[in-house]
């Protein structure tokens, strides 16, 4: 290989309260694809937002084609040929593609119609079928995606850093940027994407580098590496590998009944689309869909918390359809909701109080409303204990802990009011490796103990590894329910597009 | 944990105590400009406020309303609701009082009268500020301006009620007739016109507290303030939090106008304690929405007004000296609070960098 196009000598980077890059050092070569994998928090996203010129270095020093530069603004970065997709994208949703595309590239008079023909040529040329002159707010999150790649494409960049760019995409989008990727390359380009997902890794990187704890831990060729090695490179030590036991769920009792249940809104949109399934005790119940396409809304459902229009739902046999969330909790249903910042605690009370969130009507930690904090000070250290929560003490606000201890404490609360049913939205999003073996193993334990389980994930290996039957939802009605044996990941990817259960059997039998 | 606790009361009073003696300073900085001496002044306020029990007492008198009406802010600040209208509560609570001691006193019992006089004006205080939240939680009025504008509503209701069924028999000053002796509330310093209001006042915020601190309704309140969406998906009602909060806001500085008119004034007059609203506003901010800190923020406002008047009597400097000393004093306090911030954030920076160095 020739001289290395983006060399980063000992970055150090230090914020407020932490060293997020200790130490770094790295290399990409000209028409080389490195994927950049790593555990959250490991200084992925910050060492690449150095190099883009985002974050400014502590110290060490960067050099593009061998000579050293001093990277101050992303429009620095630009200049050298350095562009980034970031993880939440950059876009004017109330622009159309043309004028997003060209945004901060224009002096004087725009000529659109020369802009906007370039722009489709480009499109074409990597087989984007992006539509030049939409407004972005009309467009999918996959599609907003390749605006922001034909961005950089635009700009000339020949040195193109993702961040976490498959975390929106299903998998047969994953394929086409997959493909994107190894072309782009072929063209003498340079690729650094970032990433936490193994699999994406060995597809289509040349060159892995592992980060951990700020540092680099590890950098190897795709061939000389296996995925159980990477993982252990990343985390530190082997992965603990699921194990799901056997489960004669069918043969226990439904406990959940949910009936013809829909939800309208004023203007005749339905949220929910007559949905009907059931889940037995002991069940864990998957279901998988692009987020935005009801899952939200059901849990809340459930929950008590968003009003049902249409139907029923039934637990043991009872109507709660109609339950305030309050009459919810007390019949032993849990919930852990995808935005646990949100919905989930509050960040700015303490461990102990917030372990009493959902108790304050139960009359559980309290005597006629005079609540006994030591009591539930001792609990909230049990759950520390038990879910091995990292914390130093009660009475520190839940908002200084981590997202995966933050977490592990919803979990815990949760799965301790949920007597009954536990919902489980998004449960290991965000979270690093060896919590979400942690999480997963108490989701399975959940089931053991004869509660019935909703889980809902976008990652399929998740829903795969723990689920009894998966549902999979589109546009807030469900495609099917299906054992995970009668589904591929090709087919799952079909069916979450909306594409009918014929077409997707059709497609993959096609194939095989 | 608890030594971690003790020493950040230890830094609070420290900041604290620091900012208020730098405002001071600053504030007396500004007599020369107006003739006086400023060592001269700080003499002559802290010796006459201090050696007198006469004077002493008049700080209980002025800190009594103060804790009351600083309490009613603080307790909806919890639930993150701005009750910018303790003035027109704490009016409610005094024409309440006045009405009904003034109805009673010659059929009743004494100490009924009182009873039901202090009970009527938190009723009074609690129904304006149940009727703010209502019109929050039906419509979605702007709790801010409501309670802002609410003030002006109940001023001139008592305007009107002092010049019709409340005036005085002689119909000659707009006030009320003189509550009769029996109805005055207790003195219990001797020599002062202190009375037991003060221990009412103080009752009231170790109350609220406790409240806060110990019970499901607090902590409602509290979780609703920091996080409506979690609330709401725990079951707890917004709405029904607004209510609460507002209505125990209201209560306390209806509380206040009975103190006031049945501890103090003895009579209802125009134009009241018409600076008593926002002096309790700033004195929550002071104390951080802390009910046992803002006891302590009311007695120093309440020692800072009886010093200032002393001042303006005594020498030639303005009675607004009185005014520009606590506006000085509380932003230094307010100050205090950003400076304190980031003072700690460079703390641990530093106990981060050494201990990584150990490594």
């Amino acid at each position: 290989m020739g001289k290395p196009v983006v060399e980063m000598r000992h970055i150090y980077k230090r914020f407020a309260k932490t060293l997020a890059n200790d130490d770094v050092s790295l290399t990409v070569n000209p028409g080389e694809v490195v994927a950049l994998l790593g555990e959250n928090g490991a200084g992925k996203s910050t060492i690449m937002k150095i190099l883009y010129g985002l974050y400014h270095k502590t110290s060490g020093e960067i050099l593009i084609d061998g000579k050293e530069r001093d990277i101050q603004t992303p429009r620095d970065a630009m200049d050298l040929g350095i562009c980034m997709v970031q993880q939440h994208f950059t876009l004017i949703p109330a622009q159309t593609v043309t004028e997003n595309i060209i945004l901060g590239t224009y002096k004087g008079r725009i000529d659109y119609d020369k802009e906007q023909h370039e722009v489709e040529e480009l499109s074409k040329k990597y087989g984007f079928e992006v539509p030049a002159g939409a407004y972005v707010k009309d467009l999918p999150v996959g599609i907003q995606q390749k605006v922001e790649i034909l961005k950089a494409l635009h700009r000339h960049a020949r040195i193109l850093i993702m961040d976490e760019p498959t975390a929106v995409l299903i998998p047969q989008e994953i394929d086409v940027l997959m493909h994107f990727i190894r072309d782009f390359a072929a063209e003498g380009n340079s690729v650094i994407f970032i990433t936490h997902k193994m699999k994406e890794v060995m597809d289509a990187a040349d060159r892995i580098i592992i980060m951990r704890n700020g540092a680099v831990s590890g950098c190897v060729n795709k061939k000389d590496v296996t995925a159980t090695q990477l993982a252990r490179l990343m985390i530190g030590h082997d992965l603990e590998v699921l194990k799901k036991p056997e489960s004669n769920f069918e043969s226990q009792k439904k406990r959940v009944e949910v009936d013809h249940v829909s939800i309208e809104l004023k203007d005749g949109r339905k949220l929910l689309n007559d949905l009907n399934f059931s889940i037995h005790a002991g069940e864990i119940l998957g279901i998988a869909g692009v987020s935005g396409n009801g899952q939200e809304e059901l849990c809340k459902a459930l929950y008590g918390a968003l009003h049902i229009t249409q139907g029923s739902v039934k637990l043991d046999g009872e109507d709660i359809t109609h339950k305030s969330v309050k009459e919810h909790i007390a019949l032993g249903i849990g919930y852990c909701p995808a935005d646990r910042y949100r919905y989930g605690m509050v960040s700015d009370m303490s461990l102990t109080q917030n372990m009493m969130l959902k108790s304050s009507y139960l009359g559980r930690w309290d005597k006629h409303g005079f609540i006994n904090w030591s009591d539930v000070s001792n609990y909230t250290e049990d759950v520390i204990k038990k879910y091995n929560v990292k914390a130093p003490d009660t009475s520190v606000t839940i908002g200084s802990l981590s997202g995966g201890n933050q977490q592990k404490l919803v979990v815990g609360r949760e799965v301790d009011m949920g007597t009954n049913v536990v919902i489980f939205n998004q449960p290991t999003r965000g979270l690093d490796l060896g919590a979400i073996t942690n999480v997963q193993k108490v989701v399975l334990q959940e089931r053991a103990a004869g509660k019935s389980v909703l889980l809902i994930s976008t990652e399929l290996s998740e829903l795969f590894d723990l689920s009894d039957r998966i549902a999979v939802m589109y546009q807030g009605s469900f495609v099917g329910i299906f054992k995970p044996e009668d589904l591929n990941v090709e087919k799952i990817g079909l069916l979450m597009a909306g594409v009918s259960l014929n077409e997707a059997e059709g497609g993959s039998d096609g194939k095989e | 944990m608890e030594k971690s606790k003790d020493s950040e009361l230890l830094q609070t009073f420290l900041w604290t105590g620091g900012a208020l003696i730098l405002g001071l300073i600053v504030s007396f900085a500004f007599l020369p400009a107006v003739g006086e001496d400023p060592f001269a002044a700080l003499q002559l306020m802290v010796g006459m406020t201090f050696s007198d029990s006469f004077n002493m007492g008049k700080i209980l008198v002025k800190a009594a309303p103060l804790i009351l009406c600083s309490l009613a802010f603080a307790s909806t600040f919890k639930a993150n609701l701005f009750n910018i209208g303790a003035q027109g509560q704490f009016y409610m609570g005094c024409i309440c009082a006045t009405a009904i001691s003034l109805g009673c006193q010659d059929v009743l019992p004494p100490f009924l009268t009182i009873l039901l006089a202090a009970l009527g004006a938190m009723a009074g205080g609690a129904a304006i500020g149940y009727i703010i939240a209502l019109l929050k939680t039906k419509f979605n009025a702007n709790e801010f301006l409501v309670s802002m504008m609410s003030t002006y509503v109940v001023l001139y209701i008592m305007k009107l009620l002092l010049r019709t069924s409340l005036q005085e028999s002689k119909h000659e000053y707009v006030q009320s007739d003189m509550l009769s002796n029996a109805v005055w509330l207790p003195k219990f310093l001797p020599g002062t016109t202190a009375s037991i209001g003060i221990l009412i006042s103080v009752a009231a915020a170790i109350a609220i507290y406790f409240i806060l601190k110990k019970t499901t309704l607090g902590y409602r309140i509290q979780v609703t303030g920091l996080n409506m969406d979690a609330a709401r998906l725990s079951g707890i009602d917004p709405k029904k939090q607004f209510l609460i909060a507002f209505a125990i806001s209201g209560c306390l500085a209806g509380l206040a106008g009975f103190i006031e008119v049945n501890g103090m004034q003895h009579m209802l007059l125009d134009g009241l304690d018409s600076d008593i609203g926002s002096y309790g506003i700033g004195i929550a901010i002071m104390a951080n929405s802390n009910p046992i800190g803002v006891i302590f923020c009311s007695l120093l406002f309440g020692a800072l007004q009886v010093g200032g008047t002393i001042l303006s009597h005594e020498t030639t400097a303005p009675a607004s000296i009185i005014d520009l000393m606590l506006g000085i004093v509380m932003l230094f306090v307010l100050f205090s609070f950003f400076f304190r911030n980031r003072h700690e954030i460079k703390k641990t920076i530093k106990k981060q960098i050494a201990l990584e160095g150990k490594k």
